[in-house]
């Protein structure tokens, strides 16, 4: 029994101590005594750049023939799955695209974070052991990036998101975490101003699904309509993976809205807009996100979503826009923005993590890689005019670097049309 | 100590049942207040504030009969079994997703066979009513196979086990169910098509207060056979030979077994009875919302079963009050008590609270159920 007790303790204290071994130190410095192998001619010196020992997180390592991982955070089951499988295989073409940088290849390494903050903290934690990842293009839901934020932070893997639009994200004072989409402050204010001036609304109703970026967009949104002069009648919420709205919606049908925004993503979105020509609100204008674009919506509510509006960020056709969507067509059937309005996004952003990481990748003369990791937060942070197919980018000080706003769609004879 | 004499104790009596009568005092003056509160409420939004005309509040009821009826055909389920084994089935709900499944599959065979090409029909709105009446039977068939193996599987081997020990291995069946279907149907949310005359979101259209509120058939078509499967099984558990031996168990298994009764058939037949209902209910479901996927049985699940205990755990004609009475009140409550419709969860809970506070037993629930063990 005494035995038994003192094996279980040994266990224990062995497991708290490789626990609490920090992440920068283990597998990265080799030691420059390797170097003199037998009495060959001078043969190269396998010493680590200076740079490794000052940086404050210190260096990823990568001998020929590695793969340097390129992370995101995605819902890949679920019902929101077509954002994540979308977005993920933009960013795999921006992989492959980069080609071989001395013997080292690139590759975008997806897990399903549910865009959950729970999913979002489990996969950052999976990121941060493992020594390949160097950055990380996500998460792709603000939710989930909200929570991985702090743990990308204390590893130095620099975050540029394709998609989460939840301004305060950036408001949190974190060094890592950057976005190519425009806020949905701006998207909102643009959503108002076309609801009030372009299609007349007058009395405006939200709906919302609760979340971080179904209801803060909403409110923006609510916001700026009410700063321009509209009158928003009500706003409700709705809770997710439920199927009946009918009730909330017999509700606000009651306040005779012009429109209905609705700050969520497709699987409720859709629902909202086929219960609506059942509960009063026929007349009424369904208004969706980005969260509610897609080939999905669509298919969900065929002949009741005549209509429909939604927000897309689909980008002008550049040669580099017709290539990369020839090669994501042939690598994956479908066209791009087909299941989600981010493709390009996706590509955009594991593009400009790769191209941050050749540019401060040293290569000692054995021909390891090495990527000073504090360096790359701040060199993504300091992007200057990358020039990606959905616009140029430059990150300010805060971590916004987008340059683009929302064009709106409609759904006109069953299929997505540039809104006039 | 000794000189406790009768003046003492008399005194020591006094108090105490003194206090004893003003703590009983404190429940019904509880009620009592939060009577008030409510009543308070639906008279600010009913008279004084006036929001909703008769056209919203009737839609709103529509809604509520038609989820209350899905809800009634759950917790019946729950109700048949806890009767009788006095276990609650958490894996009930997963019974019924796994009908919806088989009722998505049949409707979307029968939309895949092609009658003629001129126009083109297929073989579920040539013959809907023949489709429909076997996307039923179908749908009623898995469900109460699944609820037949579940028990054998999973509740059969724990009978003689403390009570905690089924309530473990359900909450396990629940998960290791819900997982298998993702795994077997994929994560995707699945549209249900349904047959061209029972189009979802088509109805009557009734004029009131100057909007059309839409009866919808697939609504109508739930409601009706919610109320005759309902009546249906009232009729097997009051009139049937099986309904005298399920009785017969609830009451006591050992008479019962001593009087002849075979106790694990019985028990069987109740599973089988009470998974073809969830089936029925599932087809239903996918019928009216359209939507299946793997994790479609859980809040219906939990909502009838906290239906169930509303009306009385064990008690039939309670697991209908209360699946009709808990749809009301997740309609219209958040209404009427001008509260956000986000929280119409939470006021089913609450209202479930309150009902077991100042009646334990449920609204038509039995006093006796202690002594059944």
């Amino acid at each position: 029994m005494k035995s038994l007790k003192f094996f279980v303790v040994f266990t224990v204290l062995a497991l708290l101590f490789t626990a609490c071994a920090p992440k920068a130190t283990p597998t990265a410095v080799p030691v420059a005594t390797e170097a003199a192998v037998a009495t060959e001619a001078p043969a190269a010196v396998d010493e680590v750049p200076a740079v490794c020992g000052t940086d404050p997180f210190g260096c990823a390592v990568f001998a020929p023939g590695d793969v340097i991982k390129i992370g995101m955070g995605a819902p890949l089951t679920g019902g929101d799955a077509s954002f994540g499988l979308d977005i993920s295989q933009g960013a795999a073409v921006a992989a492959k695209d980069a080609g071989t940088f001395n013997g080292v290849t690139f590759e975008l390494v997806a897990e399903d974070d549910g865009g959950t903050p729970e999913g979002g903290a489990a996969v950052a934690n999976k990121f941060a052991a493992d020594q390949a990842v160097v950055a990380v293009a996500g998460h792709i839901y603000s939710g989930a990036s909200a929570a991985a934020m702090p743990i990308y932070e204390g590893v130095g893997v620099p975050m540029l998101s394709p998609s989460a639009s939840n301004p305060p994200l950036t408001e949190q004072g974190s060094k890592v975490f950057n976005r190519i989409v425009f806020t949905d402050q701006t998207s909102a204010d643009i959503t108002a101003k076309y609801l009030y001036d372009k299609l007349g609304v007058k009395k405006l109703a939200l709906i919302h699904d609760g979340q971080d970026y179904g209801k803060g967009l909403a409110e923006l949104v609510g916001a700026s309509f009410a700063a321009l002069g509209g009158e928003v009648v009500v706003e409700e919420a709705i809770t997710p993976k439920e199927t009946d709205f009918t009730a909330v919606l017999s509700v606000i049908a009651s306040k005779k809205p012009d429109a209905i925004f609705f700050g969520g993503y497709t699987s409720e979105g859709s629902i909202v807009a086929n219960q609506m020509k059942s509960t009063g609100l026929e007349n009424a204008v369904f208004f969706g996100c980005d969260g509610t674009f897609g080939a999905e919506f669509l298919t969900r509510t065929g002949a009741n979503g005549e209509g429909a509006f939604a927000v897309s960020l689909t980008p002008l056709d550049t040669p580099a826009k017709v290539a990369f969507d020839a090669a994501y067509e042939s690598a994956y059937g479908k066209k791009p923005g087909e299941l989600s309005p981010y493709t390009w996004n996706g590509y955009d952003s594991t593009a400009a993590l790769i191209d941050r990481v050749k540019a401060l990748a040293v290569v000692n003369a054995v021909g390891k890689v090495f990527v000073p990791r504090g360096a790359l937060v701040d060199a993504v942070r300091g992007l200057k005019d990358f020039v990606g197919i959905s616009g140029t980018y430059t990150c300010d000080a805060k971590g916004e670097c987008n340059a683009n706003g929302p064009l709106f769609m409609v759904i006109k004879d069953g299929a997505w049309v540039p809104a006039p | 100590m000794n000189e406790s004499g009768p003046l003492p104790v008399a005194q020591k009596g006094d108090k105490h049942r003194k206090r004893v009568r003003i703590i009983k005092l404190l429940r019904p003056a509880l009620g009592v207040v939060v009577l008030l509160f409510i009543l308070f409420r639906m008279y600010q939004v009913l008279v004084v504030q006036h929001e909703f005309g008769p056209d919203t509040w009737t839609r709103l009821l529509i809604s509520g009969l038609i989820i209350g009826a899905v809800y009634a055909l759950i917790a019946i389920g729950y109700t048949l079994v806890y009767g009788i084994l006095f276990m609650i089935n958490f894996a009930h709900g997963e019974v019924m997703m796994f009908g919806a499944y088989a009722g998505l599959f049949t409707f979307q065979a029968f939309g895949a066979i092609k009658i003629s090409s001129v126009p083109p029909t297929s073989f579920l709105n040539a013959y809907p009513v023949i489709a429909i009446i076997l996307a039923f039977l179908i749908g009623m068939s898995i469900s109460a196979t699944l609820g037949y193996f579940l028990e054998k599987i999973a509740y059969r081997p724990l009978r003689k086990a403390p009570r905690l020990v089924p309530l473990i291995s359900a909450i396990g069946a629940s998960i290791f169910l819900q997982n298998a279907a993702q795994l077997l149907f994929s994560p995707q949310l699945r549209d249900v098509t349904n047959p061209e005359i029972l189009k979802r979101g088509e109805g009557w259209k009734i004029l009131i207060n100057g909007s059309n509120v839409v009866i919808s058939y697939t609504g109508v078509f739930t409601f009706v056979l919610s109320v005759l499967l309902l009546i249906g099984l009232y009729i097997i558990v009051r009139k049937t030979k099986l309904g005298r031996a399920m009785r017969a168990v609830a009451l006591d298994k050992n008479t019962a077994a001593l009087m002849g009764i075979d106790v694990n058939r019985t028990i069987s037949r109740t599973f089988i009875i009470s998974g073809a209902l969830a089936g029925a209910a599932g087809v239903m479901w996918g019928l009216h919302n359209g939507l299946v996927y793997y994790f479609v049985g859980f809040i219906p699940g939990i909502k009838a079963f906290t239906a169930a205990v509303l009306g009385g755990i064990g008690n039939l004609p309670g697991a209908m009050v209360g699946g009709l009475f808990l749809g009301i009140i997740e309609s219209m409550g958040p209404a009427a008590l001008g509260i956000d419709f986000q929280l119409k969860d939470v006021l089913a809970f609450v209202i479930l609270i309150i009902v077991l506070t100042f009646r334990p037993s449920g609204l038509l629930g039995e006093v006796l159920a202690e002594e059944k063990v």
